[in-house]
């Protein structure tokens, strides 16, 4: 009973749903065209059936040419299927592709000594003034309906100019980065006028689990456009030939684990709540492969569990203990958040990574095989020698999601002498604005302050609608584009580490900036790890104790040698 | 040199050399008749501009300048070396003018500050971490005047529900005070926790005229005594932090000026630069 007596209804997965626009006619004009029409909508609960996903999962998008569906380097969470109309791939190598302000995307281009030094004077003295240029140069935004849509200003300039494929009506497009959280591989934009379906990761989800068919189309463009090449990203199968590799992809397994929004750090309430992916004692099943996601790595420790290291992605897991013949895991590993991974399976593991013949077991490796330890690199036990991180220390990361981080700020408390140069050197470089806050949680005599660690898997860039927020395409850094972040704080909400502000923007007078309709007009801001000045981050320059450090936490030897000074 | 015992060996040994080198010189160049004060004086006034501009490279932070860190090491180091260089050349005498004598004890002041700046910010930063909540300085009185305000919300609903004095009268004669702002300065400097004890006493025994209710509240403001101690505590700490710089910088410009006063003067009476 709520405090006024009246019973409330429990929140439900659709009571907000993708779009408001959604109709019972648009669905049943959906469900009467390819691929739906061959779905089998008896396979689906009656609770969750195809028509109630497409309502509440899913949504039209009108395109006009030009209009840019999605970039290279964003992370997504829906999928599309092109009803109408073609779209184009850009198929160009990284250093001839679309440029940044294409996009919509921040030019980073680092500031010679003269615009460093000129900072000094030309800092305005107004906090978060902005100018927003009515146009970025190549790209415009147009509004339709409750959505902002980026779009090339010159489609025939760009065909010209860049190469590109074409894909067709009735085929999916942008599936992997959406159900794997990954970046999407390529920009795509409408070629001309046409509608789209986009479906969030959670309806198509469902719509792989009751139908075959759709799972099968998906799972084979993903095994066909990337699965070949991300294992060959791993030392374990680089050296295989291209027949075994064919063999090896025919064989692997996708999974996932874990909830896909459960980014915010504690949601899952601790190792128990996380998803168990292989457990210690059991026999290995096969080598897993992270995609995206962090693993936890954990031993049994009297009634609990003691985390011993974490896998990013790229990382693998279970080799060892193939390797020494298919003894039991050592350690267990558990989803933290979500986790997509893939699973190649003992035998084609056996067969052709350690060339295994037949049932005899005789081991005999015909290539050099670079180390792929089972015990991860991260892992860390208080008796190893090296890195050493002390277990409490370990938990502490691993539980509040700092593992994240590729530059996360760790803060020596025994050290600091809380002189705020960090937080004014911060400002200096951001206009007078510093972009992040001395304060956060602490274990021991470590703060890990209020300031953006550039995550490795970042949530924050999912639901961007203009691709604001991205991913620097040189060096990394998670930026934020003034000239196209509209406010609308969905980065802000999704960072789990409430590392993105919004805040007010003021014009050089210092009047805050308004709306048509007398709003405030709001833009997130955040630490973009000083992307523009020479020299790297301010705050870790600036600190004379050596208290401050921007710290890599995908492994643990950045954290082991601050801790070890 | 990836730990601070590797940087403080390669830096001291470094400093022990250099010092070294230095009295020898002084003693070679001594033997020799060359005028020893003239070289160390214009060795000790580079050092001091050297110095100095460990704060220009602390206000020019868009300038790829270095750490700030190194600066640091070798702002202490420079440092300790300029006693050296100092005791040179005043020729282990302690100086007998006017102005020498000024000189001298402005560099006295300058350094003793600097030793204890650097004392105080390895002392003091391991006993913030160790005690209370960490938090903000310039935020400490905003988060005075919140307990403060709790502490009054209890104070009145003992008031409202109990119908009786005790506890408002000993807030008023003994915790009003306590609680406008950050107390205790110098106890706490000295990790003293006497006032925290003689108040926590002072309420322990007003327990025995107090009924069950007007405990139960008292005890609630005895754990606001208690964060409030730690308040004071973080105040105290980081406001020494930060105040001994406005001694140490301050005197550094006197030492400068004084230090130019001094070399026009030398040159004015022994026949201009040479």
């Amino acid at each position: 009973m709520s405090s006024d007596g009246s019973e409330r209804q429990r929140p439900q997965r659709w009571d907000k749903p993708f779009s408001e626009t959604m109709t019972d006619e648009i669905v049943e004009r959906l469900v009467s065209t390819e691929p739906f029409n061959r779905v089998d909508e008896s396979r689906f609960r009656s609770s969750l059936s195809l028509r109630d996903i497409l309502k509440n999962d899913a949504r039209l998008i009108p395109c006009q040419p030009g209009d840019i569906v999605v970039r290279k380097g964003d992370w997504g969470s829906s999928a599309f299927f092109i009803l109408d109309g073609n779209m184009r791939v850009e198929i160009e190598p990284p250093e001839t592709s679309l440029p940044a302000s294409t996009l919509g995307r921040r030019e980073v281009r680092r500031k010679s000594i003269f615009e460093a030094f000129s900072q000094l004077w030309s800092n305005h003295r107004t906090p978060e003034f902005r100018q927003i240029a009515k146009t970025a140069s190549g790209v415009g935004q147009r509004s339709s309906g409750d959505r902002t849509q980026i779009y090339l200003e010159d489609v025939s300039a760009v065909l010209d100019k860049y190469r590109t494929v074409t894909i067709k009506s009735g085929q999916f497009f942008g599936e992997i980065a959406a159900l794997g959280r990954s970046p999407r591989v390529a920009t795509v934009f409408s070629e001309g006028d046409g509608e789209l379906l986009e479906i969030r990761w959670q309806g198509l989800r469902d719509i792989m689990r009751r139908d075959d068919e759709i799972r099968r189309q998906i799972e084979e463009t993903f095994r066909e456009r990337a699965l070949s090449s991300f294992l060959r990203t791993s030392a374990m199968f680089s050296h295989l030939s291209d027949e075994e590799m064919d063999e090896l992809v025919a064989c692997a397994q996708f999974e996932s684990y874990g909830q896909y929004d459960s980014a915010k750090a504690g949601r899952t309430g601790g190792i128990e709540g996380e998803p168990l992916i292989a457990e210690e004692g059991h026999y290995p099943n096969g080598v897993v492969l992270i995609r995206s996601g962090v693993a936890r790595i954990s031993r049994k420790h009297h009634n609990g569990h003691r985390t011993v290291g974490y896998l990013n992605p790229g990382q693998a897991y279970g080799f060892d203990e193939i390797s020494e013949g298919g003894v039991p895991l050592r350690y267990s590993m558990r989803a933290i958040g979500f986790l997509a991974a893939v699973l190649v399976p003992t035998a084609a593991v056996e067969k052709l990574v350690l060339k295994k013949s037949g049932s005899s077991g005789d081991s005999v490796p015909v290539a050099p095989i670079a180390p792929m330890p089972a015990r991860p690199p991260q892992a860390v036990e208080p008796q190893d020698a090296g890195v050493s991180v002390n277990n409490d220390l370990l938990e502490f990361i691993v539980e509040r999601r700092f593992i994240q981080g590729t530059a996360t700020m760790v803060i020596d408390l025994d050290r600091c002498t809380r002189c705020d140069d960090c937080v004014r050197a911060c400002s200096d470089a951001h206009d007078n604005n510093p972009r992040f806050i001395r304060h956060g949680p602490i274990h021991g005599h470590y703060m890990v302050a209020t300031a953006c660690m550039h995550c490795e898997d970042p949530v924050c860039m999912i639901e961007c609608p203009t691709g604001a927020i991205h991913r620097n395409q040189m060096e990394g850094q998670v930026i934020i584009n003034d000239q196209t972040c509209i406010g609308c704080s969905s980065c802000a909400n999704n960072c789990p580490y409430t590392a993105i502000r919004m805040v007010e923007i003021r014009d050089a007078q210092g009047v805050i900036q308004l709306d048509h309709r007398n709003q405030p007009i709001v833009q997130a801001t955040k630490c973009d790890l000083c992307v523009d000045q020479i020299g790297g981050p301010s705050c870790q320059r600036a600190c004379p104790h050596d208290a401050l450090r921007r710290v890599d936490m995908r492994s643990l030897s950045g954290l082991g040698e601050m801790v070890n000074r | 040199m990836r730990t601070f015992a590797a940087r403080r060996l390669v830096f001291g040994s470094g400093f022990v050399i250099t010092a070294a080198a230095v009295l020898f010189a002084d003693s070679a160049l001594s033997v020799l008749m060359y005028p020893v004060a003239h070289v160390s004086g214009w060795g000790l006034l580079g050092l001091v501009v050297f110095l100095a501009l460990y704060n220009v490279r602390k206000k020019l932070t868009v300038i790829p300048l270095g750490w700030s860190a190194w600066w640091l090491q070798f702002h202490i180091y420079f440092g300790l070396l300029t006693a050296v260089v100092f005791a040179v050349h005043i020729g282990f005498k302690i100086p007998n003018g006017t102005l020498e004598v000024c000189l001298a004890t402005a560099y006295a002041a300058v350094f003793v500050s600097g030793v204890v700046g650097l004392i105080l910010s390895r002392v003091i930063p391991p006993r913030l971490a160790s005690r209370g909540e960490e938090v903000i300085f310039e935020r400490i009185p905003v988060f005075v005047r919140r307990i403060r305000e709790e502490v009054e919300a209890l104070v009145l609903q003992c008031i409202s529900e109990t119908d009786t004095s005790a506890v408002p009268n000993f807030y008023l004669d003994g915790l009003r005070s306590y609680f406008e702002r950050p107390r205790n300065y110098w106890s706490h400097l000295v990790h003293s926790t006497r006032p925290l004890h003689r108040i926590l006493t002072d309420m322990e025994a007003q327990h025995r005229y107090l009924n069950e209710k007007e405990l139960g509240l008292v005890r609630e403001i005895e754990d606001r005594v208690r964060i409030k101690d730690d308040l004071d505590y973080h105040h105290a700490m980081q406001k020494t932090l930060k105040s001994w710089m406005f001694f140490h910088i301050p005197l550094t410009w006197c030492l400068l000026v004084l230090a130019v006063f001094h070399v026009v003067l030398v040159h004015a009476f022994t026949g201009g630069i040479r």
